[in-house]
């Protein structure tokens, strides 16, 4: 199995990880503050027996103006370990291996005794006998009072253990929830793959569960499935209707030729009725021909565009291609008026794309204009982009056709553009040159009658310079 | 037998036409939906040669009409589409039979002959009609290991009337039926066709095998079964 990240188990690390951080400091909090009680605790017990030690020492009998305690006045626990000492050195009590050391009254002292740690209270008092009277003693007695610190150390780890416990039992019902939780959170996500796992070509239909829509952050997810599966299924709807329509187109021309060579192979012919059909068929193969090549024309242009230094002069291809046009025009008796073509302008459009560009605007208005008819051709140029208006005196485009007038293989009227010999690629060849070079062909009908066709390309700089 | 060839591209339809024409068939053609109900409708089609993408209207709403008016003609789709889906959706809709372009010329017409010959009730395409054996597909006619030598006109004749056997067909029916609206009609040319057919099937001492009933058309005499 490859590696492949879960967000559940993410999200379940990185909050149990994050858990676990904030119980360690908080155990180590709680372990400080622990042995801070439980030491305040311990000394207060210290320095309490210390005192009691010596109030028993307060009221020990007094045997000949010397003093002596009375250890089992007093229980004390076993493991304590001290001494009482007057201010001569004599020794009036003693538990245990009390060391001998010399401290200031009224502090703390952690010692080894017996190999183990041990924390010492030292103190100091006055005993007087019979004060107040002349003949009053007064003892200097110091106390030195000590504990073994580990019980204090055992309950200081125990309470860290108990933490420490509650800490792990909280992690693993965090992490079992959690994951519980994001399984659960998570079946919006699920769902709409499901949902999204069900489109092919064959069904373009995405319903986004209502459960994907309920949750903020799915609604951009769903909504941007839906989006693009429908410019998908647009798109391929488009390029599947090329395809019939190219497939049909080219059966068509496919049939006419195969019929004519079958109708004269149907029987013996005289040498005039094979030439004539031989002719015809040759037409009818330039025609097919014709096709395929408009359509290979398109495929090319339809790719995507790629970096090309290409380039032409705009006003000197118009003047062209109206100089090309001109026999066909003058067959039907038109004429071509171009106007605005005297400043060179240099377009970012191959040569041949914008001799193909102009022949078919040309050919169109030709095609569609009334004999003794006339053709503008119109060119302004603007900073930044070249405008060129073609208009032909016909009888303009319907409303209806003028979504689909740049769809490939779309005729407005179909009965008649085949025998025109329009193969409904022309237009779509001309959108295809424009927006390759980030210009722009539109068709409106021109207020004073006939179709008006506007391109708009965008002008290179004069001198590009070299690089 | 008429056909009626509707196809939008006229290159194809003037092929069509002629190919149809050669085979003995009396052929109208019709360039748009429009045109083809209107001739449709006329009912005098013995098959209907139907291309699916028409201007004006397009081929499936027009066969729908046409059986929608009861007009029971034959009808060969001719269609450059491509799935089963239209398929079914032609044949249910009252076609009964398509062929997809590009298509063989002959095999439209051995198609459109078929056809018609189930239309008219018959599986065989040879006609037995009584000592009369009529080869719809070599158009050729025998009695008796006897071959006649038929004008393309006369065959017409004897060809549709041997699919109704027995039956009175009128003048008109004939006229009707074996010219298209390219010929000039007169009405006199039927007897003359009748009349020549009548001397070269039959011998003299012989009963005429075409009877003529004055004012109400032809019948094709079949003797009772020996």
């Amino acid at each position: 199995m490859t590696s492949s990240a879960s967000i559940t188990r993410r999200i379940t690390s990185s909050v149990l990880a994050l858990e676990l951080l904030a119980a360690l400091v908080l155990i180590a909090t709680v372990a400080n503050h622990e042995r801070d009680v439980q030491f305040t605790v311990f000394k207060t017990n210290l320095r309490a027996s210390a005192n009691a030690l010596f109030g028993t020492l307060q009221e020990a009998e007094n045997k000949g103006g010397s003093i002596a305690l009375d250890s089992s006045a007093r229980s004390l626990p076993a493991a304590a370990v001290y001494r009482v000492s007057d201010g001569n050195g004599n020794v009036l009590g003693i538990q245990g291996p009390a060391p001998l050391i010399e401290v200031a009254p009224g502090t703390f002292i952690k010692l080894m005794v017996n190999g183990q740690p041990y924390l010492f209270y030292s103190m100091s008092g006055e005993r007087a006998i019979d004060p107040g009277k002349p003949f009053a003693v007064y003892h200097h007695v110091r106390i030195i009072y000590g504990l073994p610190t580990k019980r204090v150390w055992h309950e200081v780890v125990e309470a860290v253990r108990f933490f420490a416990f509650a800490t792990l039992l909280l992690l693993g019902t965090t992490a079992f929830f959690l994951t519980w939780l994001i399984r659960k959170l998570l079946t919006p996500v699920r769902e709409l793959a499901l949902e999204a796992d069900r489109i092919n070509t064959d069904t373009w239909f995405f319903n986004a569960p209502q459960s994907s829509k309920r949750f903020m952050e799915l609604r951009p997810l769903a909504s941007a499935i839906e989006k693009s599966i429908h410019r998908l299924q647009r798109s391929f709807e488009q390029q599947r209707r090329f395809t019939s329509d190219a497939a049909h187109e080219l059966k068509t021309d496919l049939a006419v030729i195969k019929s004519s060579l079958q109708v004269l192979s149907m029987k013996r012919r005289t040498v005039e009725e094979y030439e004539h059909g031989i002719a015809g068929s040759l037409e009818d193969l330039k025609r097919l021909e014709s096709t395929v090549q408009k359509m290979l024309a398109l495929a090319r242009l339809e790719q995507a565009p790629t970096i090309q230094n290409q380039s032409c002069d705009f006003s000197e291809v118009v003047l062209e291609s109206v100089a090309l046009n001109q026999p066909f025009a003058e067959i039907r008796e038109l004429t071509i008026v171009p106007s605005g073509t005297e400043l060179a302008v240099q377009v970012p459009v191959g040569k041949k794309d914008a001799l193909l560009l102009c022949a078919n605007v040309f050919m169109n208005a030709l095609q569609h204009s009334p004999s003794h008819g006339h053709i503008d051709v119109m060119m302004t140029q603007t900073p930044g982009s070249v405008c060129l208006k073609v208009r032909d005196r016909g009888p303009g485009i319907e409303e209806e056709d003028r979504p689909m007038l740049f769809d490939a293989f779309y005729r407005g009227d179909t009965s008649r553009s085949r025998e025109t010999g329009g193969t409904g690629l022309g237009l779509s060849i001309c959108k295809a040159i424009c927006d390759r070079s980030g210009g722009s062909i539109s068709i409106s009908n021109h207020p004073e009658g006939g179709a008006l066709v506007d391109i708009l390309l965008p002008v290179l700089p004069d001198d590009p310079p070299a690089v | 037998m008429r056909v009626l060839v509707v196809e939008d591209e006229l290159r194809l339809a003037a092929n069509i036409v002629a190919g149809l024409r050669e085979a003995g068939f009396a052929v109208d053609h019709a360039a748009d939906g429009l045109a083809a109900s209107a001739y449709a409708e006329q009912d005098l089609f013995d098959l209907i040669v139907l291309d699916l993408m028409l201007p004006g209207r397009d081929g499936k709403s027009v066969l729908r009409t046409l059986r929608a008016r009861g007009i029971h003609s034959p009808v060969l789709i001719l269609t450059a589409q491509e799935g089963k889906a239209s398929t079914i959706e032609l044949l249910n809709a009252g076609a009964d039979d398509y062929l997809a372009k590009p298509f063989d010329l002959g095999e439209l017409i051995a198609r459109a002959k078929a056809l018609i010959r189930r239309s008219k009730g018959k599986s065989s395409p040879v006609l037995q009609v009584g000592e009369l054996s009529i080869d719809t597909v070599r158009q050729t006619v025998t009695r008796d290991l006897r071959t006649f030598d038929l004008s393309p006109t006369e065959y017409r004749i004897l060809e549709y009337l041997a699919h109704r056997p027995r039956a009175v067909v009128s003048k008109k029916e004939l006229l009707e039926h074996l010219y298209d609206y390219d010929w000039e009609h007169h009405s006199n040319v039927i007897e003359a066709h009748i009349s020549n057919l009548r001397r070269k099937l039959t011998s003299a001492e012989e009963e005429p095998i075409i009877e003529t009933l004055r004012h109400r058309g032809y019948r094709l005499r079949v003797e009772e079964v020996r």
